[in-house]
């Protein structure tokens, strides 16, 4: 601390100063102590104004070779060069002087101007040392939060606009996120470990139109080019029930990655894993929930997603295999049976096996069951005072209620008895 | 015609003029309506002819119910995410029994608020007991909340100070039932939107009637004077306004049309029903007029006729084909309905001139369905 503080003193015009205030102090104190006088010679000349700024820095600042690697002089604690000389101005100083010719006109109008001293500025120094503060300060992400992707400055997560257009044709209202950007290093047999750049990347026009792509490059920018381009070249259908949702429930898998999909009603939102979301977006699917067992191999999760969509049934279609009607039941509209698709031909009961699945959610998810977890008690509800909590919160329970309801019926949280009694009224304002 | 009474309204916003047929003028302004409230409070009770079976079914067939509309997409249902819908393979028996519990619940959100006289107030002295006198300065009620009595039988007695033992009175009975027995959504104090004048009236210029009516029905009791003032008014700015549509496939639509016909005043409703080609329900409107008052012209012709719509299909767009039953059954409707209009309109020219448009229209109509049954040589 000691050693900055006297980096942030010094000035290229502070040595003359001191040098002047010790010319005038030292006869002052030889007329009344002349005992203390001292035989051993003082330096003036010591490592601050013998060696430049730079090499000073350099000593505060340099890390070793060996300390490098280890990541040393990275991160919170680092020490930054900073420049000393900026906001600071030949003329003006600490002692607030004018200095004709030097920080000011030699003639103000016909007056010539004379060398004198001006009131301190009491707040110099401070301005300096906030200028001097905001050059070591962490250098904010530039990004907008709507520009960000899933984390910090990153790529995955982040849009990197439509695909290139191929001759005349445009992808006009597509957007592609990036998904996937990550190093990959291979061995050469002339020129050793190599870095590679795989990208992968969804893009959609929100309406149906979706597909992804995966691009390598030994360049990031390129990989996310290639990327892009290779998935707008591979653009997939998909229909949306009532343009919001999938169709149906359904299970997918690639690999060792299984995906259980649900269908959701308005509102619901997107519940699923980031991937899946964003590729949602791009097709236009808006409520969906989607639970993820086994390996989460990203690559093998988009591709099992787009899978499981093309695999889809529509109600149509699942009405004809089945040949039975099929009813839809919603709760907003109390439940009314609703006929979506309706076979060319039904069959009877007496046609319908004995041990055939009618369930329809059994139906469109190949009799695979969703896994649900048990739900452990939360850490604090097993504890003694979580139902002291509950004790004494049940009397205030319906408090949020009645005084909502005092509210609007009085305009205020009170009752008739403030009217009755008004002197308690006067009590609890005051 | 004597329900709307003219009454100038000062600091009106925006004051808009309707002329009827009498020359009769209403005065109807934003936010200051000056309607006034018509109620059931002559010497006839409207409860045997609302609830008699002729009546009803007419009243049913012409709230014109629309599933689509019964079954909507409600924002008082309470959820905050909308849970998903659920899906059934059906065969076609299953499918019929599924419709059919439609049909029923339909039914029941289709059930009509009864209409019947207001209530009189109870004054039955129990006992007078002087001896009681002074014993307290206090009135002490006394509530029998025995499990499984219905809450108009329910004893509920007040000892005044001056040792009466009397009957509660409406008001008092229906407090303390409210107190012991809450009814789920009823306010033990009248809601702003009843109280406030400005804010009820806000609510009708914003056509929320459906809203109105059913928190109406929530909050009092049918035979309230204050429910008939309310039911009153909004049913009057309905039909000022023809905004009748609005409903239609509601169970208000029933008690809305019997109001209006009970008072002589459904002659808007007429001239919409024959503005929108809906001619049969015009014929059951007249039926239904001759079943509550008896003054029309040829009414059991009418009736007759009505008897011949009931089983039809409710027509819920106009037709696009006809059949030559269904042509044969509408000439009579309309030969009927300008029966009416000659010996028992109010609103003459513009009802004829509407019947008019619908000759035309219907014209053209059985043109195209024999031109078309002639090219598919099914003529």
């Amino acid at each position: 601390m000691t050693m900055l503080s006297k980096l942030l003193s010094i000035r290229s015009i502070a040595a003359p100063i001191n040098v002047f205030y010790k010319q005038i102090n030292f006869p002052v104190n030889v007329i009344h102590n002349l005992t203390n006088f001292s035989t051993t010679s003082v330096k003036s000349v010591n490592f601050f104004n013998k060696l430049p700024a730079e090499k000073l820095w350099k000593s505060v600042t340099s890390v070793s070779n060996a300390g490098a690697k280890k990541g040393r002089g990275k991160g919170a604690g680092r020490i930054r060069i900073r420049d000393l000389n900026r906001g600071q101005v030949i003329g003006i100083g600490k002692i607030n002087m004018l200095w004709p010719g030097l920080s000011a006109p030699v003639i103000r109008g016909r007056e010539l101007l004379k060398q004198q001293r001006l009131p301190d500025d009491p707040e110099r120094m401070e301005k300096l040392i906030k200028l001097r503060d905001s050059m070591t300060k962490f250098r904010r992400l530039r990004l907008s939060p709507i520009e960000r992707g899933w984390s910090g400055a990153r790529m995955p997560g982040r849009s990197i606009g439509p695909p290139d257009p191929i001759g005349e044709d445009e992808f006009t209202g597509f957007d592609t996120k990036v998904l996937q950007l990550r190093s990959l290093l291979i061995m050469k047999g002339n020129l050793g470990r190599t870095r590679n750049y795989q990208a992968m990347v969804v893009t959609g026009n929100g309406q149906g139109l979706a597909g992804f792509g995966l691009g390598r490059a030994k360049e990031a920018s390129a990989a996310l080019r290639k990327a892009k381009n290779r998935a707008g070249q591979k653009l997939m259908h998909f229909e949306t029930y009532n343009g919001h949702t999938v169709f149906h429930d359904f299970y997918t898998a690639f690999g060792k990655t299984k995906i259980f999909v649900q269908k959701k009603n308005e509102g619901y939102g997107l519940k699923c894993h980031r991937a899946i979301k964003e590729i949602c977006q791009a097709i236009g699917i808006k409520d969906l929930r989607a639970k993820l067992e086994g390996s989460n191999n990203l690559q093998h999760i988009v591709k099992a997603f787009f899978i499981g969509l093309l695999q889809q049934r529509t109600h149509q279609q699942l009405a004809e295999e089945k040949k039975l009607h099929l009813v839809e039941y919603k709760a907003e509209n109390a439940y009314y049976p609703k006929v979506v698709a309706s076979p060319s031909t039904v069959r009877t009961q007496d046609e319908i096996l004995k041990d055939e699945t009618l369930d329809f959610v059994q139906y469109v998810m190949n009799d695979r069951v969703i896994l649900k977890k048990k739900r452990f008690p939360r850490f604090y509800e097993t504890m003694p005072h979580y139902k002291i909590f509950l004790k004494k919160f049940e009397r205030y329970r319906n408090h949020e209620k009645i005084r909502l309801m005092l509210k609007t019926e009085y305009g205020a949280v009170k009752s008739f008895l403030n009217d009755r009694y008004p002197e308690e009224k006067t009590e609890s304002e005051a | 015609m004597t329900i709307f009474l003219s009454k100038l309204v000062q600091n009106n916003i925006k004051v808009f003029l309707v002329r009827n047929s009498d020359t009769q003028l209403f005065t109807v302004s934003y936010r200051n309506i000056s309607i006034l409230p018509n109620i059931y409070d002559g010497k006839e009770d409207p409860a045997p002819k609302f609830f008699s079976r002729n009546v009803q079914v007419l009243l049913k067939r012409l709230t014109r119910p629309d599933f689509a509309k019964v079954f909507r997409k409600r924002t008082s249902s309470g959820r905050d995410v909308l849970p998903t819908p659920i899906y059934k393979f059906l065969t076609n028996e299953a499918l019929e029994a599924e419709l059919a519990k439609a049909n029923k619940k339909a039914d029941r959100l289709l059930q009509m608020p009864p209409v019947v006289k207001i209530q009189q107030p109870i004054n039955e002295i129990l006992s007078e007991d002087p001896a009681l006198i002074g014993y307290d300065t206090a009135k002490y009620l006394f509530t029998d909340i025995t499990f499984g009595i219905a809450n108009e039988h329910r004893l509920i007695v007040e000892r005044d100070p001056d040792g009466t033992l009397r009957s509660c009175d409406h008001d008092v009975r229906k407090r303390l039932n409210q107190t012991y027995f809450p009814l789920n959504g009823r306010k033990l104090r009248e809601p702003v939107m009843f109280t406030d004048e400005e804010r009820f009236n806000t609510l009708l210029e914003q056509q929320e009637y459906e809203f109105v009516l059913d928190r109406a029905c929530l909050q009092y009791e049918p035979d309230e004077l204050t429910y008939q003032k309310i039911t009153s008014i909004t049913y009057q700015h309905i039909d000022m306004n023809k905004n009748f549509e609005k409903l239609r496939s509601t169970r208000h639509f029933g008690p809305m049309a019997f109001y209006i016909t009970w008072h002589q005043n459904m002659d808007n409703l007429m001239l919409e029903l024959l503005q929108s080609s809906a001619v049969r329900e015009a014929v059951l409107l007249t039926a239904l007029r001759h079943e509550i008052h008896g003054d029309v012209a040829e009414g059991d012709n009418a009736k007759i006729l009505a008897h011949e719509i009931l089983p039809t299909p409710i027509q819920l767009t106009k037709p696009d084909r006809l059949t030559e039953e269904d042509i044969q059954l509408d000439n009579k409707c309309v030969s009927c309905i300008e029966k009416y209009i000659v010996s028992n309109s109010m609103m003459k020219s513009q009802q004829e001139l509407a019947l008019q448009g619908f000759r035309e229209y219907y014209q053209q109509l059985i043109e195209l369905s024999r031109g078309l049954k002639k090219a598919h040589g099914t003529a």
